[in-house]
């Protein structure tokens, strides 16, 4: 199944978009709930910190990565965890959706890819995740106080080829849903713990040796410490621009290894007929 | 009704029979998917991950700040301190998507009405989500000690039985927290925001990661009333070394707030039902 062009690509993304902003616009309480709950998430940490400041200063933080600034530190992790997380959860939620509404099957025999199908579905997730995060950040501002002093281009820069390749991960993610039958569970687990492990909350030099072998092999844990390093100027685990290398390398791999992985789930899952089986 | 009586070789229609029922249906659909206890072996071993290893960082290399905390905590014991405030935690959010979980659960399978047919006394879904529920949390409880133990490396050398009587005394508030909330998915038709909400809220004024000390005076009120700032607050000092007698205060609050929040529950889940008939919006979502 081939597209018709971009202009199809297009069609399908704009078809999948507004019927997802119709669909979370029939939930206010959710929608109330996407901008209250990340504050509720942060809430917990800021007292955390405080409870551990030295003269209203967190002196602790400042000697592992040079800034005593935990909320701004604490603020970059979680908007860039937002984002891994609305594409783990716009891709492969949003399958286990289908399936359990029972229109996995009739979606999947519309003329379009799955894979174009399922970034359909990262796009309102993506959008939301974006909005959500400026109105976070402008609560916790007003709420806590967070300085971002460092440069926006640059880290940009990173930003945008991670986001490529959580695409990567988004689609072989969904596939992994597929086969297990439960989104929740696997997305959760996975989401969750690798961006913890990665460094959304504390600097990865904490971690007890195994665990930090395990961070530093996860390519997501330059990410944060790049874009931490260009926007609070803390100091990196390597040369931000080594770091930045290796996310645009991540991007490729991700990329081609989230298409592989899927398209082998979705034909295994077409010849076993297991497609609606819930 | 007569026919199904007999049927089933029971001369009136049985509450706690009924009630068992919901048990054995929901442990029978746990074990059909596998990998449902996939989060209830993993949850435990790291929900205090992110916690703990903040704490670390904020703490220091040379534990530069770690004198701050112990303050404001009783403890310089920061791990210790957040597990036990994790675990409960973790076990009030598993009884919110139970409870809550069940009855939404029903609705959107277009089940509860036809349940709620059923010739038994109409309290049977509320007390097997009830038992159901603090039987699967209870268990995963003590679960989640096994692996702390066996993952984190803790050792509790506090008393046992201090440590068991404070669960215990902790499960009726618990559960009547969640009997409120669960009738009240039913109204709003609504679950994942509200867990969000309650589970922040108490994530918040529970003192869960952080001592209670920390916040504000009108927050530290608010964690006052709460039962489950009680049951956290009362394993940390069984664990620092406190005896049953350092935690009766905290037992005869969890006590008292316990009876009246069971009371409560079952009330509420019996009104909300009773509305919701009424206006004929039971099977709505």
């Amino acid at each position: 199944m081939r597209l018709r062009g971009w202009r199809h690509a297009l069609a399908v993304f704009g078809a999948i978009f507004r019927k997802d902003l119709h669909v979370f616009l029939s939930y206010r309480l959710n929608a109330v709930m996407r901008v209250v709950e990340p504050v509720m998430w942060i809430t917990p940490v800021y007292f955390l910190a405080k409870s551990f400041r030295v003269g209203g200063v967190n002196v602790g933080l400042d000697a592992y990565v040079g800034t005593s600034d935990y909320i701004s530190f604490l603020v970059v992790g979680s908007a860039m965890s937002a984002f891994v997380s609305a594409v783990a959860w716009g891709m492969g939620f949003a399958l286990k959706n289908e399936m359990d509404s029972g229109v996995l099957e009739s979606n999947w025999l519309a003329p379009v890819p799955v894979w174009v199908q399922l970034v359909g579905r990262s796009l309102w997730s993506l959008a939301l995740t974006t909005a959500n995060v400026f109105l976070v950040g402008l609560t916790v501002w007003i709420f806590f106080g967070f300085k971002i002093a460092g440069a926006i281009v640059p880290a940009l820069l990173t930003l945008l080829p991670l986001l490529v390749a959580l695409y990567g991960l988004g689609l072989g993610l969904s596939g992994v849903v597929l086969l297990s039958n439960n989104a929740n569970n696997v997305i959760d687990i996975v989401s969750n713990n690798i961006t913890i492990l990665c460094g959304s909350q504390f600097p990865v030099r904490v971690l007890p040796r195994p665990l930090l072998a395990m961070a530093l092999a996860i390519p997501l844990t330059y990410a944060y410490d790049a874009v931490r390093g260009d926007l609070l100027g803390t100091r990196t685990l390597m040369p931000v621009t080594t770091e930045r290398a290796i996310i645009a390398g991540l991007m490729f791999v991700m990329v081609a290894a989230g298409m592989a992985v899927l398209g082998r789930i979705e034909r295994r899952c077409r010849d076993v007929g297991a497609l609606a089986r819930h | 009704m007569a026919v199904m009586a007999q049927a089933t070789g029971s001369a009136r229609p049985s509450l706690l029979r009924a009630a068992f029922a919901v048990v054995g249906r929901g442990l029978k659909i746990n074990l059909r998917y596998s990998t449902w206890f996939l989060p209830y072996l993993v949850w435990p071993v790291v929900a205090p991950f992110g916690y703990v290893f903040t704490s670390r960082a904020l703490s220091g290399p040379n534990n530069e700040a770690l004198q701050s905390f112990a303050r404001l905590s009783g403890t310089t014991d920061f791990t210790m301190f957040v597990i036990i405030g994790t675990t409960f935690w973790f076990w009030f959010n598993m009884m919110l998507w139970d409870l809550g979980g069940s009855f939404r659960l029903e609705q959107m399978r277009g089940t509860i009405e036809s349940n709620f047919l059923a010739p038994v006394p109409k309290a049977f879904m509320a007390l097997g989500a009830f038992v159901q529920s603090a039987l699967f949390g209870t268990t995963t409880v003590c679960l989640s000690c096994l692996t702390v133990y066996l993952v984190w490396g803790l050792r509790f050398t506090g008393s046992v039985l201090g440590l068991v009587v404070v669960v215990l005394a902790s499960i009726p508030s618990i559960y009547g927290v969640g009997l409120i909330f669960g009738s009240l998915v039913l109204l709003a038709k609504e679950v994942n925001a509200l867990i969000f909400f309650v589970r922040g809220v108490m994530t918040i004024f529970c003192g869960a990661a952080y001592p209670v000390a920390a916040l504000p005076g009108w927050m530290q009120a608010v964690s006052r009333v709460l039962p489950l700032t009680y049951s956290i607050d009362g394993v940390r000092v069984i664990a620092a070394g406190g005896n049953l007698g350092d935690v009766l205060p905290h037992l005869r609050f969890l006590g008292i707030s316990g009876v009246l929040l069971l009371v409560l529950g079952f009330a509420s889940f019996e009104v909300i039902r009773l509305h919701l008939l009424k206006t004929g919006t039971l099977g709505q979502y």
